[in-house]
């Protein structure tokens, strides 16, 4: 086993810069990613033929990243569009795609990075209706705004950078809907790193150059089709007022990309990055290294790595941006309409939850409600329905242990994976 | 009486817990249910809800089956299963001698209980179109049911008269002759009789009862068609299975259930530990291999969810229900095994019927009698004196 590699989750920056230490270490690894190409969301690659759009500190950053992958090749293998079906109690990884194989690592990172959250509110899941992340993504991989009447609404700093972005490429939005005051609170913010005030500021001047209104303790509370508009409702400190546009990208922060793998008794298991704590680009690169090292002094038996001080000041940092974008807007989850969609998956409604009766048990949620019982495992929806089901719980209700498969897998992909151990 | 906190007291409330606690309920005994989680946390809630006299080993097991199927149909009729039953049809396959011959077996023993079950196709698995080419023979059956566990639970406890308490873990009994004092980590409650049907946690309550945790491996699809399949789709095998020790099973013993969301459960391995967070590739594959040289639609399907749930066995393959030895204030019901679903209605009447003081039925009477903890009654002293 001593020989096997080392298995990383994930090709972004938080996965790759564990690669690099693990490499530099002499140690193997395989890297796993079901996107085409390596990146992450951070550094998500364009089109073959297509220019990016990536700032230059950002394409700097990455081609840092890169060289360093290139210059310990002989030792990291990346494999695209390979899936991550879990590792099971023996402690064996199922990948599945491309690189499909039952595969038995020395260990395992995982490197997933961050999900966005996205507070349900009525006809939140209408065709037109997406995140905001999902947006950019698109952007970043096309190098083409979206058409048409853009809205942007929910809370934190990415709703800033979309929207600078889609008025860079031709396309601003006809506003950007924040429920927190960032604004307010000109004290908190000086404490902030300067990088990230004058990326703010470059924000900012592009959204006002396009003439693009910031509407800041503003809330978007529900969405209605009309033919082939949306009409957005938004609840304001004066008032409620209504927009027509083509599409909305919805984002109301970020949370670690959490699997549910559960602990393996076999291998040791390590999360990295923004799947472990979401706290952006430049803790998953300092988080990557440092966790890379770690892991290598814990597989050779070396004095363990030093303590992560770039990690801890970005910790301290997205603390003071959570103060700052501090908002009430989840008054707005309990009085939606009854049919508002919670869960996707089972298209499971307010009304269903509702229909439990008060206190529901975790189990009841799943097997009575089937909230959480899903193709994410409750990924998306959990948050949501723990804190509806039992408003003052503390902390947060979970709905189910962290349950297997990590991502769901074709019985196909199973039955025929070549062993490779 | 009167100063008992509740006529009867069950732990454990899983499908024969809740079962036996109904039956009281609507004789009027003030019946209280302790669980240490909640309804159906544990094999009842895993399991597929099966309500199969086919899969029953022959002798007491299969005709205790086909008497509380008939009595599970009446319970959905007019009772409190009302909704929670379906009939359905059930197909069992196989392939080679072993399986062959336990199918064989199958009818002969079907044809004995003259029962509800009743085989209506036997044949080229071609007779149902979607099978697997490398398929020698399918039997269809009529009459057999699906029940899911944790709303037959619910259904039950929710009779007037019955006290839920949970969660609260069972620390042990004391009884005397005037009473049995039930010990939980803050209070103790008092009653005229005891119930344990604790599942596999048993024998942490009673040691030296031979309950054995066994666990199984399942897992469960991404939606598809509804009704692609009319009924659970058996192994042979597993009729194998459930007679002799897993070793000498010649292929796998898998069982494809389809849901009513379209989705399929398909299980399971039987392993002897308990365990529930042993899931791993390698049985998975095994069972899915199978199931799709069965199915070859489940290909593409996706594996959104694998567990494993944890039953309680007995050495000798029967439950264990009655009185415990030298104390006719405490009773177990315990050890079904992945039948409970099956058989809860009847054990649940009956146990019911034992509590009050009053004779079986006389179909079943004899049947019963072999599931008594008398059985194991030197083990019993054994652990006691220890």
């Amino acid at each position: 086993m001593a020989d096997a590699a080392v298995l990383i989750v994930g090709a972004g920056l938080a996965g790759l810069s564990a690669a690099i230490s693990l490499a530099k270490a002499g140690i193997s690894v395989r890297v796993v990613d079901r996107a085409p190409r390596p990146g992450g969301a951070i550094h998500r690659q364009p089109l073959p033929g297509v220019r990016s759009i990536a700032s230059p500190a950002q394409m700097r950053r990455w081609a840092g990243v890169m060289a360093q992958v290139e210059r310990h090749r002989a030792r990291i293998e990346i494999l695209c569009e390979t899936g991550f079906g879990g590792l099971d109690y023996h402690g064996v990884a199922l990948l599945t795609g491309k690189g499909v194989a039952l595969f038995h690592p020395r260990a395992l990172v995982l490197a997933t990075g961050a999900r966005e959250r996205v507070q349900p509110r009525a006809g939140w899941t209408l065709p037109g209706v997406t995140t905001a992340g999902a947006l950019q993504s698109g952007m970043k991989t096309t190098a083409e705004a979206p058409k048409g009447r853009i809205l942007l609404a929910g809370s934190g700093p990415l709703l800033l950078a979309v929207g600078a972005e889609l008025a860079r490429l031709g396309s601003p939005p006809v506003a950007v809907v924040e429920a927190g005051r960032p604004f307010s609170h000109p004290v908190t913010a000086m404490r902030l790193p300067w990088s990230y005030l004058t990326e703010a500021a470059l924000y900012l001047a592009r959204l006002r150059a396009a003439g693009v209104p910031v509407l800041t303790g503003h809330h978007l509370t529900g969405i209605t089709a009309e033919g082939q508009e949306l009409l957005a409702q938004i609840e304001g400190p004066k008032g409620s007022r209504s927009l027509r546009v083509d599409r909305i990208g919805l984002h109301d922060g970020i949370a670690p990309n959490d699997l549910g793998v559960p602990d393996c008794p076999s291998i040791p298991v390590v999360r990295l990055g923004d799947c472990r704590e979401a706290l952006g680009a430049r803790a998953a690169l300092a988080d990557g290294l440092a966790g890379g090292e770690r892991l290598a002094a814990l597989l050779l038996g070396s004095p363990p790595a030093l303590a992560t001080p770039k990690v801890d000041r970005e910790r301290v940092a997205q603390g003071d941006l959570a103060q700052i974008y501090a908002h009430d807007g989840l008054k707005y989850l309990a009085t939606q309409p009854a049919e508002t969609v919670l869960c996707r998956c089972e298209n499971r409604s307010l009304a269903d939850l509702r229909a439990l009766g008060p206190d529901p048990t975790p189990r009841q949620l799943r097997l009575d409600g089937r909230f959480a019982m899903g193709a994410c495992q409750g990924r998306f929806c959990a948050e949501w329905v723990g804190r509806l089901a039992v408003p003052d719980h503390a902390p947060l209700m979970r709905i189910g242990a962290d349950r297997w498969p990590a991502q769901p897998f074709t019985i196909a992909d199973l039955v025929d994976a070549p062993e490779d151990v | 009486m009167q100063n008992y906190d509740h006529d009867v007291i069950i732990a454990g409330a899983g499908i024969v817990g809740a079962a036996i606690a109904y039956h009281l309920a609507i004789a009027g005994l003030r019946v209280a249910v302790v669980d240490a989680t909640g309804p159906a946390a544990a094999a009842s809630g895993a399991s597929d809800g099966a309500v199969s006299v086919a899969s029953k080993k022959p002798g007491p097991m299969a005709r205790l089956a086909n008497a509380s199927l008939l009595y599970t149909r009446d319970l959905a009729a007019t009772g409190p299963l009302a909704g929670g039953f379906a009939s359905r049809p059930a197909h069992i396959f196989g392939t080679g001698g072993a399986e062959i011959a336990a199918m064989d077996a199958l009818i002969e023993k079907l044809a004995a209980l003259a029962g509800p079950v009743r085989v209506v196709g036997d044949g080229p698995a071609s007779r149902l179109p979607g099978m697997g080419a490398g398929i020698e023979r399918l039997v269809t059956l009529d009459g057999e049911g699906h029940m899911p566990g944790h709303k037959a639970v619910r259904a039950y406890l929710a009779t007037p008269g019955i006290t839920p308490i949970w969660p609260a873990p069972v620390l042990g009994f004391d009884s005397d002759d005037r009473s049995v004092t039930l010990r939980l980590a803050d209070r103790s409650l008092r009653a005229g009789r005891l119930v344990l049907a604790l599942g596999v946690s048993t024998a942490a309550v009673l040691p030296g009862l031979p309950i054995l945790p066994r666990s199984g491996q399942l897992l469960i699809t991404d939606r598809g068609p509804p009704n692609e399949l009319s009924g659970a789709l058996t192994a042979a095998a597993y009729l194998v299975a459930k007679t002799v020790d897993a070793p000498t099973v010649p292929l796998s013993p898998v069982v494809l259930d389809p849901l009513a969301t379209g989705q399929y459960l398909i299980g399971s391995s039987r392993e002897n530990h308990g365990d529930p967070g042993t899931v791993d590739f390698a049985t998975l594959r095994s069972i899915l291999t199978r199931a799709v040289s069965v199915w070859p639609a489940l290909r593409q399907r996706r594996v959104i969810r694998a567990f494993a749930g944890v039953r309680a066995a007995v050495s000798d393959g029967l439950p264990i229900v009655g009185p415990i030895a030298g104390d006719n204030r405490v009773f177990v019901a315990t050890g079904f095994e992945g039948d409970g679903i099956c058989l809860s209605a009847l054990i649940g009447r009956e146990v019911a019927l034992m509590l009050r003081g009053l004779a079986p039925e006389a179909g079943v009477a004899a049947d019963l009698a072999r599931l008594s903890p008398s059985r194991f009654a030197p083990a019993l002293l054994a652990a006691g004196a220890a």
